[in-house]
């Protein structure tokens, strides 16, 4: 029924005027449908979405040269990447009355001093979700990266593991792990790190950046290094299709990388006004909302909490705590050289 | 002595020219400026938000060929995507032959219905048959392993194995096969003296057709493979799409045009070679 209306839709919106159409080059499972035919309907235009996984997936993209983008939705680091090299249309305040609904502690960020390029949309925090029926039968621990990285541990886990297919968040996991910052580049942590991820990684079936959320539903994956939201959707499919097990997601007590994702307008928008309509549309509260209620993110717009469910609201890994927030850090972007190094530690994390 | 030109020649030869000008303009174009690009940004420097340096600011080196040359790694991962180019290939011709031979000799108004079973998987896009894999495959607890990927590669390549085999296969005159019956020969060595030489030609075209788009494959072991499964494609695509280091991944991509086309001119001595031997 779902798809017959969607289907309805794309014809009419077909037969309707083909040139309002917004670009939006966003995350995948980052808008929910319900959303997304929300915004259509109410704006009388047609939103056309691509999808990445990685934000150096959309960079590398548009470092090639794709253009045609009005809207993408970078990470905190990869916004200021963009601004340093002037690929960003400044934000016309006056055409986003309700940025105000914004909770302050998000405004501002180091990564956009000003706002003057970013509305923040969502946030999640690269945690492990796990099978917490099985977890609880092999009597493991649920809130510490030692769940991917020990030996001790992994035997019992073993082909029933998956990591994120990227380098800088896997590295990262490994660093908190190490007692290490997520920002350090000295290359003997990195080296030690690698030690670590080579010790664990015989015992891991694969690095998946988006399979395992199907992985966990179903139950082939016991435990996933992944984002929030994603945990959140494999916990949802697995209660609706009624498992006999279900799914859990926690921020391990090391700390982990917190990851604050942006609108922003990409200096080739063909056009910016349906861009700021859509980022105003998505500041009002109920609609600020969905990307909690729907999609298991945390969320920066005050104006959202009234309207997200309770045990949304309630989730630790969704909203952390103020002592989570603590242990909770930023990824930077590298420098090519560092870059370049990260990368042959990654193939030996591959190959070896 | 020149021969004197009729008349006739000149259009003649002008509509040569007019026939194979767009195909070389589409090769220049498309395949020589590219490469030359691509040869050109090895030996530039990554761009502080990926791409390129500016020429003057990081100038001309050696950097990313010293960068994959001073470690054995990258030699090791050429090494194993050639091996799961060979292995897939050979596994392709061992399904393929027996396939093609049985289309080429069944009934002329069954042959066109068969060719097109063989190309309808093309009629769905490859991420979904791969996808499909995983279906098959998870149950099997043969997922995320090398032989999912060597399953996926051979699965999706055989097409391309089973129709130059059939085009070559079909054109063989039966006639051939009657008269070494006729003087004896049993059914074994009329395929070994017969058959199987007259389709070395497709055998090599298939060949070929399957072992170069292996050996750049990148979305198969991405989806099927496990944690060891690297293949150079995927390392190549790494560098452009996860790492923005193009001039490493230039360096990777020339090294492995290098290789393809030391095969190609292998495979290309060996058929000229064939077909010399009287």
């Amino acid at each position: 029924m779902k798809t017959l209306v969607a289907a309805l839709f794309l014809a009419f919106s077909l037969l309707a005027r083909a040139e309002d159409v917004l670009h939006l080059y966003i995350w995948n499972n980052y808008i929910s449908d319900a959303t997304a035919a929300r915004f259509e309907a109410w704006c009388g235009c047609r939103l056309k979405q691509d999808y990445y996984s990685d934000n150096e997936e959309m960079l590398a993209k548009l470092e090639a040269g794709a253009v045609g983008y009005d809207l993408l939705v970078p990470t905190g680091n990869a916004v200021q990447t963009l601004i340093r090299k002037g690929e960003l249309k400044p934000l016309d305040p006056s055409r986003l009355p309700h940025f105000a609904n914004i909770d302050p502690a998000y405004l501002t960020p180091w990564y956009d001093p000003g706002n003057r390029y970013s509305v923040p949309y969502a946030y999640t925090v690269t945690l492990i979700g796990y099978n917490a029926t099985r977890l609880q039968e092999l009597g493991l621990p649920t809130d510490t990266w030692a769940l991917i990285f020990e030996p001790r541990y992994l035997e019992k886990l073993k082909g029933r593991v998956t990591v994120l297919n990227s380098a800088r968040e896997l590295m990262a996991a490994a660093m908190r792990y190490l007692g290490h910052s997520v920002q350090d580049t000295d290359p003997k942590k990195w080296q030690a790190a690698r030690d670590l991820i080579l010790r664990a990684k015989p015992y891991w079936a694969t690095f998946s950046n988006s399979t395992y959320i199907k992985d966990l539903a179903i139950g082939n994956i016991w435990v996933a290094h992944g984002y929030s939201n994603d945990m959140f959707r494999a916990r949802e499919d697995a209660k609706d299709a009624r498992r006999p097990f279900a799914i859990g997601f926690a921020i391990p007590k090391e700390g982990a990388v917190l990851a604050v994702d942006n609108f922003v307008i990409h200096k080739s928008s063909p056009r910016p006004d349906l861009a700021h309509r859509f980022m105003d549309f998505m500041l009002q509260g109920e609609n600020a909302a969905d990307v909690s209620n729907l999609i298991g993110a945390g969320n920066p717009n005050a104006a959202a909490r009234p309207h997200i469910r309770p045990e949304v609201a309630r989730e630790a890994a969704i909203f952390p705590t103020a002592a989570d927030l603590k242990r909770l850090e930023m990824l930077r972007d590298l420098e090519p050289k560092e870059r370049r190094l990260l990368s042959r530690l990654w193939t030996e994390i591959k190959v070896k | 002595m020149r021969a004197p030109t009729s008349p006739a020649r000149a259009p003649e030869r002008l509509t040569r020219w007019l026939v194979t000008l767009p195909p070389t303009l589409f090769l220049v174009v498309f395949f020589l400026v590219p490469a030359v690009i691509m040869a050109a940004a090895s030996f530039r420097q990554p761009g502080e938000f990926g791409g390129l340096a500016p020429l003057a600011q990081g100038g001309l080196g050696l950097e990313a060929y010293r960068f994959v040359f001073e470690d054995v790694i990258y030699a090791w991962i050429l090494a194993k995507s050639f091996a799961v180019a060979g292995l897939t290939t050979a596994l392709c011709l061992l399904l393929a032959y027996p396939l093609a031979l049985l289309i080429a000799r069944s009934p002329r108004r069954r042959r066109n219905l068969l060719v097109l079973l063989v190309i309808l998987p093309f009629a769905s896009n490859l991420l979904i048959r791969v996808y499909a894999w995983i279906i098959i495959l998870g149950p099997l607890n043969l997922l995320y392993s090398p032989v999912a990927v060597i399953a996926g590669m051979v699965y999706v390549h055989l097409p391309f194995m089973i129709l130059p085999l059939y085009t070559n296969l079909e054109k063989h005159d039966p006639a051939l096969l009657e008269a070494a019956q006729d003087l004896g020969a049993g059914t074994w060595t009329r395929f070994r003296r017969v058959t199987l030489p007259l389709s070395l030609p497709g055998i090599l075209s298939g060949s070929a057709l399957v072992f170069i788009p292996v050996l750049g494959m990148f979305a198969i072991p991405e989806l099927l493979g496990g944690t060891g499964d690297l293949l150079i494609g995927n390392l190549i695509k790494e560098q452009f799409l996860d790492n923005r280091d193009w001039p490493l991944g230039a360096t990777l991509s020339l090294l492995l045009t290098v290789a393809v086309l030391a095969v190609a001119a292998i495979t290309a001595g060996f058929a000229r070679r064939r077909k010399e031997a009287p």
